[in-house]
């Protein structure tokens, strides 16, 4: 350990196993994910069973129904067994579980668009890595770390979001209009629907459009350079807000990223004797140098 | 502002953790390959034939899967009961967006529900723009008398790219 560890070890006292909260709160929070849209898979369970379609771009095991079902269920059971095992070992075991059944959902031709299973694997990803690192003595860098690559990955999956969006049907408005503005039963555009013109619809879609373009932009760029508090209460600031002004489906995408920000909560803070570490050797003496 | 100490982390030595820097690896490789995007053709075209599932090889699409891809491009379709050019130009207006991947309105399960249930032939069109660059793709959605479809894509696609 270094000298800010030693410190922290001595003055901020972990009693709450915060690599292990964290793993929880983001195993419970891709469980959400998972099972938002219930009814939804629910409904498509069956659909996909009566209107299979056979494409040659596929290999067969990846269109059919039991594969998609047997990824479904397999990554809830290993996500709901890893949130709540205390035996380490299985939780490694279903973290590996987790983002095997999630890697088939994401090629797999009934769920491969579905950006659920986008943002459930990069959580899973971190998942598999934090769940190899129970037995880390150095419990503060543990967190931190965990912190870090939790911010970096939202960031990339922000900064994805922003790139695809940088064109001029963006830019203008006219993507999102067609998809949100004509017609989309969600309190946001009935109420603007029903309080606008058609023409000043147009003019607000383009302004959504462009605040959405530079928000991701931002974030993508710049929300893991942010200390790990502000990009924790940022990242959710700006995940609910996606959800909250763009439909209520989302959140199926988004919930397992909120969990993710929330981790840069658990980071403990560095006061200032940790960041002065000589300064407090001599007037404490307690410290290892 | 970014503090010091957070970003430090990463150059931290007290413990090595392999796992760590490949994650941090594997995320600036993504990173570059999206931030290049709007300037090297190549990589929108990939991202085009992903979204219409017309990437060579199935595995070469596979393996772009975490690349994150929410509403992007300007991705339109439109489905017609009928062999493109059989009816009227005016049903050829009847277009509409989708986020991303728009490809789902045939494959996932909002858009079997309400193009495929009448287990008829079905033609869809997808166009997708990025900057410039244009796919366009046809796709025959051909009725199966034992149920379900056989989906066939129609070679004489418009192709800008």
């Amino acid at each position: 350990m270094n000298d800010a560890d030693t410190v922290n070890a001595a003055s901020i006292p972990l009693a709450l196993n915060r690599p292990l909260a964290a793993y929880r709160i983001v195993q419970a929070a891709i469980l959400v994910t998972l099972l938002w849209k219930w009814e939804f898979f629910l409904r498509a369970n069956s659909l996909y069973a009566e209107i299979p379609i056979e494409d040659p771009f596929f290999p067969d095991w990846l269109e059919s129904v039991w594969t998609v079902r047997l990824a479904f269920w397999g990554s809830v059971l290993a996500t709901g067994i890893g949130l709540v095992t205390s035996f380490v070992p299985l939780r490694k075991t279903s973290s590996w579980f987790a983002i095997g059944s999630m890697s088939v959902l994401c090629i797999h031709q009934a769920s491969y668009n579905d950006m659920t299973f986008i943002t459930a694997w990069w959580c899973c990803l971190w998942s598999v890595w934090l769940a190899h690192r129970s037995d880390s003595k150095n419990r503060e860098l543990l967190m931190r770390r965990a912190a870090f690559l939790s911010r970096l990955i939202i960031s990339v999956i922000l900064l994805g979001g922003a790139a695809g969006k940088w064109t001029p049907e963006y830019w203008s408005g006219e993507v999102l209009y067609d998809i949100y503005f004509i017609d989309r039963d969600f309190w946001l555009f009935n109420y603007l629907r029903d309080t606008y013109e058609p023409e000043s619809l147009q003019d607000i879609a383009k302004w959504y459009s462009r605040q959405i373009v530079v928000v991701e932009t931002i974030s993508g760029i710049g929300l893991w350079a942010l200390p790990a508090r502000w990009a924790a209460l940022a990242g959710v600031l700006l995940l609910t807000g996606i959800v909250v002004l763009s439909n209520k489906y989302l959140f199926s995408v988004m919930a397992c990223l909120i969990g993710l920000a929330c981790i840069g909560f658990l980071v403990p803070r560095r006061s200032r004797i940790a960041k002065h570490p000589r300064q407090q050797t001599s007037t404490t003496g307690n410290l290892t140098v | 502002m970014a503090d010091s100490s957070e970003v430090s982390i990463i150059h931290e030595s007290t413990e090595r953790d392999f796992g760590f820097h490949a994650i941090i690896a594997f995320v600036l490789l993504i990173t570059t390959w999206l931030l290049l995007m709007p300037w090297f053709p190549g990589i929108a075209r990939q991202t085009l034939q992903r979204f219409h599932l017309r990437t060579p090889s199935f595995a070469v699409w596979a393996v772009q899967f975490p690349v994150p891809s929410m509403y992007n491009f300007a991705n339109q379709y439109k489905v017609e009961e009928f062999p493109p050019g059989f009816v009227m130009m005016v049903f050829d207006e009847n277009w509409r967006y989708a986020n991303h991947f728009p490809a789902r309105v045939i494959t996932f399960f909002a858009g079997r529900h309400d193009y495929l249930s009448t287990q008829t032939d079905r033609w869809f069109t997808l166009k997708s723009s990025y900057r410039g660059q244009t796919l366009e793709s046809r796709f025959h959605l051909e009725a199966q008398t034992e149920g379900g479809y056989r989906l066939i894509r129609i070679d004489d696609v418009e192709d800008s790219l």
